[in-house]
């Protein structure tokens, strides 16, 4: 039994003192000519990670981009399901294990998980410079050169761009509250049927709201401040209590996940829901999940627009497949239909005034959103995201001040 | 002294090799990485991460609220299944109840747990029965069955996977045992019907069915599907504190959900040791 003990003691202080993320061939990569990358690329499989919870998502990704990644390069494209966390959680495992060749080339990710792999050195690059598509890529845009604060860097390359935006039935909801400040008459007068998810689009909630009340989005620019988040948390936390008799069961429990909210929405057990993406609505009641109904908008005076990203992990065994794969996913035509509201609805991370004049009147030629705000309409409602550690902060003390709060 | 045979030896370190080792080596990996010795972003010895622990204080209530879901429906369960053997054995035969008690079975925990909303949620099933039945004057006074802090929906879920398998599990006890003839044979000696089901058929069945109810029993405490959809974030059950620890957007948190897992392991195996002991 001893010999046991010492021997797991042993084996286990050798996994932890492993050579922590080594790069699987990539520093030379980025020295070499496109043409030289994209000829490496041919022919590979390349896996990818991805939140496959959205059925438009899917489709897109099976039924577009799989088949023209073939046509094009060669490629196979292999998607796994998981999100930020898992991604994290993998490539954490992988570099505690020393593990040099690791089991995906690429993740779809986004703030929280940008700041995570940057804690931990997860990510390969900075590539997005080196991919020719970038080059229409709106790199100006704030909301898409910045995540979460943090400067992209060509570490992660702008997939695409979304804001967050209330869902609501016109029929049970003929006047939505107008802006946040509204949110605690409507509660009041409408009890049990108002909640927010506790997961990542609950606290883009949460950040919104506190901007909102603070008044002054610049506070919240820049690195995290202690004293601006105990300031508007502490309001926020005492604008919900007031209300939280009248939330959904009465503010004891909240959806832990997001697509228990829009079933409950689809049910009529509540009267909003919430998507991260300001046109989901539409894939949504297209789909014949929401009644035709829904509508979606954005509160006054705005809530948090981001942008979601492609990633190349650190030990990715197929580098330059999984630039070619990004650089494909940039490209025109992908994100054309990627931004048509029947296929996906995503919002584009592409320069229109970049794009040749072909390309930009395809894009203007679209079907327009029928049942979310066009984004035109409500981009003077976009705020940037604040610095991840608001979110972290938000997460926990959501709990402490709110749900155990008497 | 006694001779060791080379070939049972080799089984007994290929089974230790199996089962033992990667369990040891699991919870010194977890000890180690809660001190901050081990880990990407290990830090050095440090007891930051036992103090954050303890002073949050949600371990205790989140491992009385498990083991409190899993001896409510367990305790449920078992008297069911018990009461159904003793009382209509016979019927469990027929090729229709076979099916009702296999079918459960194939069910996977989530699928259990997504019915379960579909049935008990405020605008589910029953609620939508209740209200065109004129009980309720609309669907969302429904009672809160789900997602509710005595974790009804939990042990209502669990109880329904479970019964199935005790209910089994017991037939096949009484009828390995033969309980039915050494009733018959207390009945010739004058026991009365009561007396055979209380001194013969219960601690025969008790005393066999007893590790399979107890191991079942830290199976429902540790389980993590059903209480994620139809639990409340307080209390928490173990399993689902610890993944929210685990996948929090902050990595500081993981050394704390390897503290859960090692206490929860630790303290389960003593309970374990301590109710398989009692039973001797």
């Amino acid at each position: 039994m001893r010999i046991i003990v010492i021997a797991v003691v042993f084996l286990s202080v050798i996994a932890g003192c492993g050579p922590g993320g080594q790069d699987a061939g990539g520093e030379d990569l980025l020295s070499l000519s496109w043409d030289e990358i994209e000829e490496q690329a041919r022919g590979t499989e390349v896996n990818l990670m991805m939140w496959q919870g959205g059925p438009f998502i899917n489709k897109y990704m099976t039924e577009f981009v799989r088949p023209a990644l073939e046509q094009q390069y060669g490629i196979t494209l292999n998607i796994s399901g998981g999100q930020g966390t898992q991604i994290v959680s993998l490539l954490l495992a992988e570099k505690e294990a020393g593990k040099k060749t690791g089991a995906i080339d690429l993740g779809w990710i986004n703030g929280e998980t940008f700041y995570q792999l940057r804690q931990i050195d997860g990510l390969f690059g900075p590539f997005a410079d080196k991919l020719p598509n970038a080059a229409y890529i709106d790199w100006d845009n704030p909301f898409i050169n910045t995540d979460f604060q943090q400067p992209v860097n060509g570490m992660e390359c702008p997939w695409g761009n979304v804001q967050l935006a209330f869902i609501y039935d016109t029929l049970r909801v003929p006047q939505p509250p107008a802006s946040f400040d509204d949110i605690p008459a409507y509660v009041a007068a409408h009890p049990g049927v108002f909640t927010i998810p506790n997961e990542f689009t609950g606290m883009t909630i949460l950040k919104s709201w506190m901007m909102a009340l603070a008044g002054d989005n610049s506070l919240f620019e820049g690195a995290f401040s202690e004293e601006v988040y105990k300031r508007y948390s502490t309001r926020l936390w005492q604008t919900i209590n007031e209300i939280k008799p009248a939330f959904w069961k009465e503010g004891k429990t909240f959806p832990e996940t997001l697509s228990a909210l829009h079933q409950m929405f689809a049910n009529g057990e509540v009267n909003f829901t919430f998507s991260n993406n300001d046109g989901e609505v539409d894939n949504k009641v297209n789909l014949g999940f929401f009644p035709a109904t829904a509508r979606s908008y954005v509160p006054y005076p705005g809530t948090i627009q981001n942008s979601h990203y492609m990633g190349i992990t650190f030990n990715a065994p197929n580098k330059p497949g999984a630039m070619a794969v990004v650089n494909f996913l940039i490209s025109a035509n992908a994100q054309l239909q990627k931004f048509n509201p029947d296929v996906w609805g995503d919002g584009t991370v592409l320069d229109m005034e970049k794009l040749p004049e072909e390309w930009r009147e395809k894009f203007k030629s679209l079907p327009s959103r029928r049942y979310a705000p066009r984004r035109e309409a409500i981009q003077d409602r976009a705020l940037m995201e604040p610095a991840p550690e608001y979110m972290i902060r938000l997460y926990e003390d959501f709990r402490k001040y709110v749900i155990e709060a008497d | 002294m006694k001779r060791i045979d080379p070939a049972s030896a080799g089984i007994w370190a290929l089974f230790l090799l199996l089962t033992a080792v990667p369990l040891v080596f699991s919870l010194v990996y977890a000890l180690l990485y809660s001190f901050g010795l081990t880990g990407v972003l290990a830090e050095g010895f440090t007891l930051r991460h036992w103090q954050l622990f303890f002073s949050e204080g949600r371990f205790f209530s989140s491992f009385l609220f498990s083991v409190g879901v899993a001896l409510v429906s367990m305790g449920l369960a078992a008297a069911t299944a018990l009461w159904w053997v003793l009382r209509y054995r016979r019927t469990l035969n027929s090729r229709v109840m076979s099916l009702a008690l296999y079918l459960p079975l194939a069910f996977p925990a989530m699928v259990a747990a997504f019915l379960a909303f579909h049935w008990l949620g405020n605008a589910g099933l029953l609620s939508r029965i209740a209200w065109q039945l004129g009980w309720i004057s609309e669907p969302r006074q429904f009672p809160d069955l789900i997602n509710d802090p005595w974790g009804i929906g939990i042990i209502l879920t669990h109880y329904a996977m479970a019964t199935p398998f005790f209910t089994l599990m017991f037939k096949a006890i009484y009828a390995d045992n033969r309980v039915g003839e050494l009733c018959l044979a207390g009945a010739s000696m004058g026991a009365t019907r009561s007396e055979q089901v209380r001194r013969i058929a219960l601690p025969l069945l008790w005393q066999k069915a007893r590790p399979t109810l107890l191991l079942y029993g830290v199976f429902v405490a540790g389980s993590y599907e059903i209480p994620l959809i139809l639990g409340v974030q307080s209390p928490q059950m173990i399993s689902v504190y610890a993944v929210t620890k685990m996948n929090r957007f902050d990595l500081d948190t993981r050394p704390q959900a390897y503290i859960i897992a090692l206490l929860f392991t630790v303290i389960v195996g003593g309970l374990l040791r301590w109710g398989m002991g009692r039973g001797r």
